[in-house]
């Protein structure tokens, strides 16, 4: 299929579109909120939320005994936040750390939740199959009330974000002074937790419980390294979050038997290694680029300073020279010479250099900083 | 107890030894999330010796598996060392993704392969008795006890022949580095350890239970102990306690054995998080309160000792100048009185002579920051404690 094809079956195709425009949205949103998350260093908060969730799911079917989405994610969102805090207590009451507050409410929340489904799956209630599509997220079970129930759910953080921006961005660089401001730092906390719990618990149907944590975070990670600007982040990680949903159910939605719970976040991944490689300020292999040519300009540099200290104790300071003696000095090599030539501080006359008044003066003041052409 | 039962139990109990030992230095290290991260990642691993060699219990799967989980681990501190993201968020990115290519390995060729997901990742106890280990034609057990005890019996090996290394390396790695021991070849031992009890076990009780043995009954033991033998002991009677109660409620429920050993070890958690004597949350919440009664005590008595005048010392101005509630001014004049600290004649308190000396003694230590030292004076001088 190609690709004005497959464009032309999104618009026309109710399933297709339903599935594209969820996993986009949840892509935004969770993408917004993921940025909070990395950079309170909460990054597996998301990993330990969605497995708490499971639960929440297991006990609203026991109650209602139906398989409305609604209640459902109402029931994980309920477990969500009971493991969310109960992670605050731990790390807040005793000595146990953070990682293994996350850890243990994982596991136990998890394990738990597996005992209810697996009693519910001994019960004779026709309605139960089905259920562990939560573990492992299945977006094509994804309908138009779903759709809207996100959209309706990112416009509600939205506004929030907006309305709350000056607390969220204070209370994330610095707490203390938050708090000497008058804010009620508590409240805003639970606030923006409680908004990425009810995330992630929007995107269990389709991604699912164990690739959730992901979600939230490939998307902020990647963003992260684009630029240091809260605003520019949030927007970035949105849009990331927005098209690994996008790319992720086009590429899924083409070949046979691939989920796409998976694909989205082996596209979020790819989106990640891109940033983490190519972004112009942290980048991978930027910095590289940037370590070699520093190393090259301090070459350049020594040289110029070997040459300099030769170069005063003659009284005409063009004096020649032949290169020999640069040759067991080792920041000299053929090309630094030339770099020189080049900048105007050497003449070369055969096997001759000689110093320019201009490379002189440059030498001489290159560690006083009096100079400043070279970058 | 038919003899399954009593096999389910004893699979049980080893995973539950073989995951408590590097649990407990897990948690001491501040990396029980790794063990989360690799009993993800190391489904690739499976996959991978799954398609070589079609049988889930080949030695290959596991060390495949291994490998991978010690891929995870090379790669969490790769992206880590670039310093463009925390740790935290190193290991979120690196097992989801590779989780999802496991996912995917096994979507592509569902048709010839014979793995579930679910399988890995939830595990089935029932059904560990009846893949049986035959050798010349005899039957000696089945074959997870089989690979679960070679892995204890290793773990326990090391353990016992760099018990000494472990410890110094876990409580302080300035000094292990000093001492010659390389810090570097026992984390990477301990993270090879996590990832073959990982895989050994996960067959027999899936990924998350591992999970749970490890983190849960450690975290339970920090609780209660400060000494690191002590700990281990008690992480694995723990896990050994909650594995054949959590085999028998299964058993009575009709569940998932992994699902109700994972409900029992949590609901031992939170007993233990409750209850336990100085850590527990109820012994830190009274010892809390104990602590704001008694510094509003020292508050009040250093507000009498500055304060001559009678009227700065009147019961019902106490009220109004340090800003107290009625319910806990009364609270801490009653405290205050009942340990001979202050007297109060027609309305007016004044400090006995025990209390000058209490409250100059806190000051003193107060000013000379030595804070710790305020907990035995108040032993010295308290009848009652707040």
């Amino acid at each position: 299929m190609d690709l004005l094809e497959y464009i032309e079956l999104v618009f026309t195709d109710y399933t297709l579109r339903t599935i594209t425009l969820g996993t986009a949205i949840l892509g935004a949103v969770t993408g917004m909120l993921g940025s909070f998350a990395v950079l309170r260093k909460q990054s597996l908060l998301g990993d330990a939320i969605s497995h708490a969730a499971l639960p929440g799911i297991a006990i609203a079917f026991l109650i209602t005994g139906a398989k409305d989405t609604n209640t459902l994610l109402l029931g994980a969102l309920v477990s969500g936040l009971i493991g969310t805090f109960w992670i605050r207590g731990i790390i807040k009451k005793t000595h146990l750390k953070s990682d293994t507050a996350l850890g243990l409410i994982l596991s136990l929340f998890f394990g738990f939740g597996m005992l209810l489904l697996t009693f519910i799956q001994k019960q004779p209630n026709a309605n139960q199959a089905g259920l562990d599509k939560y573990l492992f997220g299945q977006a094509a079970t994804l309908v138009e009330s779903d759709v809207w129930l996100m959209t309706m759910v990112t416009g509600l953080c939205v506004i929030v974000l907006l309305l709350f921006w000056k607390e969220f961005k204070i209370l994330l660089f610095d707490a203390d002074y938050t708090k000497t401001l008058g804010f009620n730092t508590k409240t805003i906390d639970i606030l923006i937790t409680s908004f990425i719990v009810l995330a992630i618990v929007l995107g269990l149907q389709t991604v699912g419980v164990v690739l959730m944590s992901a979600m939230l975070l490939a998307p902020a990670a990647a963003a992260r390294q684009w630029t240091n600007s809260l605003a520019k982040m949030v927007f970035l990680a949105a849009i990331f979050g927005a098209f690994s949903g996008v790319f992720g159910t086009a590429v899924s939605a083409s070949q046979n038997n691939l989920s796409t719970g998976p694909v989205i976040v082996l596209v979020a991944a790819v989106f990640v290694i891109i940033s983490f490689v190519f972004s112009p300020s942290r980048g991978l292999l930027f910095k590289q680029i940037r370590f070699i040519k520093n190393r090259r300009d301090l070459e350049l540099n020594k040289t110029l300073a070997f040459m300099h200290q030769i170069a005063e104790t003659h009284e005409d300071i063009s004096h020649p020279h032949t290169i020999k003696i640069l040759n067991n000095f080792q920041g000299y090599t053929k090309g630094t010479l030339q770099k020189l030539v080049d900048k105007g501080f050497v003449t070369l006359e055969g096997n001759m250099w000689s110093m320019t008044k201009k490379g002189y003066s440059t030498a001489a003041n290159l560690y006083n900083q009096q100079t400043n052409d070279d970058e | 107890m038919n003899s399954a039962q009593i096999e389910i139990q004893l699979i049980a109990s080893l995973v539950a030894i073989a995951c408590a030992i590097p649990g407990t230095f897990l948690v001491l290290r501040k990396m029980a999330m790794i063990s989360d991260a690799i009993s993800h990642s190391i489904l690739p691993g499976i996959v991978i010796g799954f398609f070589i060699t079609h049988d889930l219990n080949s030695p290959l799967l596991i060390v495949l598996a291994a490998l991978s989980g010690i891929l995870t681990v090379v790669l969490v501190e790769y992206i880590q060392k670039t310093g463009l993201v925390k740790e935290d968020t190193a290991i979120g990115l690196v097992f989801p993704a590779l989780f999802s290519v496991g996912v995917i390995m096994i979507a592509k060729n569902a048709n010839d392969v014979h793995l579930d997901v679910d399988a890995v990742l939830l595990g089935e106890l029932a059904f560990a008795p009846f893949d049986r280990l035959i050798i010349n034609g005899m039957d000696v057990g089945p074959k997870s006890l089989w690979i679960i005890g070679v892995i204890l019996l290793i773990t326990l090996i090391l353990l016992f022949a760099f018990f000494k290394e472990l410890k110094v390396s876990t409580f302080d790695k300035g000094l292990a580095t000093s001492l010659g021991f390389s810090p570097a070849i026992i984390h990477y031992g301990l993270m090879s350890v996590s990832s073959v009890t990982t895989v050994g076990a996960f067959d027999a009780v899936g990924a998350i239970l591992v999970v749970a043995l490890m983190i849960a009954p450690a975290a339970a033991a920090y609780l209660l102990t400060t000494d690191l033998k002590k700990m281990l002991m008690l992480s694995v009677c723990f896990g050994v306690f909650s594995a054949i109660l959590g085999y028998w409620v299964a058993h009575w429920l009709d569940t998932s054995i992994a699902g109700s050993i994972t409900t029992t070890l949590g609901l031992l958690f939170l007993m233990v998080y409750l209850f336990a004597p100085s850590k527990g949350i109820i012994a830190v919440m009274y010892r809390e309160k104990q602590q704001r009664a008694e510094v509003s005590l020292i508050t009040f008595l250093l507000h009498l000792q500055n304060h001559n005048e009678v009227e700065e010392r009147h019961v019902n101005h106490l009220r109004e100048h340090i800003n107290w509630q009625k319910v806990r001014a009364t609270k801490v004049l009653e405290l205050a009185k009942k340990n001979n600290m202050i007297h109060i004649e027609n309305d007016v308190v004044s400090l006995t002579e025990k209390g000058e000396t209490f409250t100059s003694k806190a000051i003193d230590y107060i000013i000379t920051n030595k804070d710790a030292q305020i907990e035995d004076m108040k032993d010295d001088f308290f009848l009652f404690r707040g």
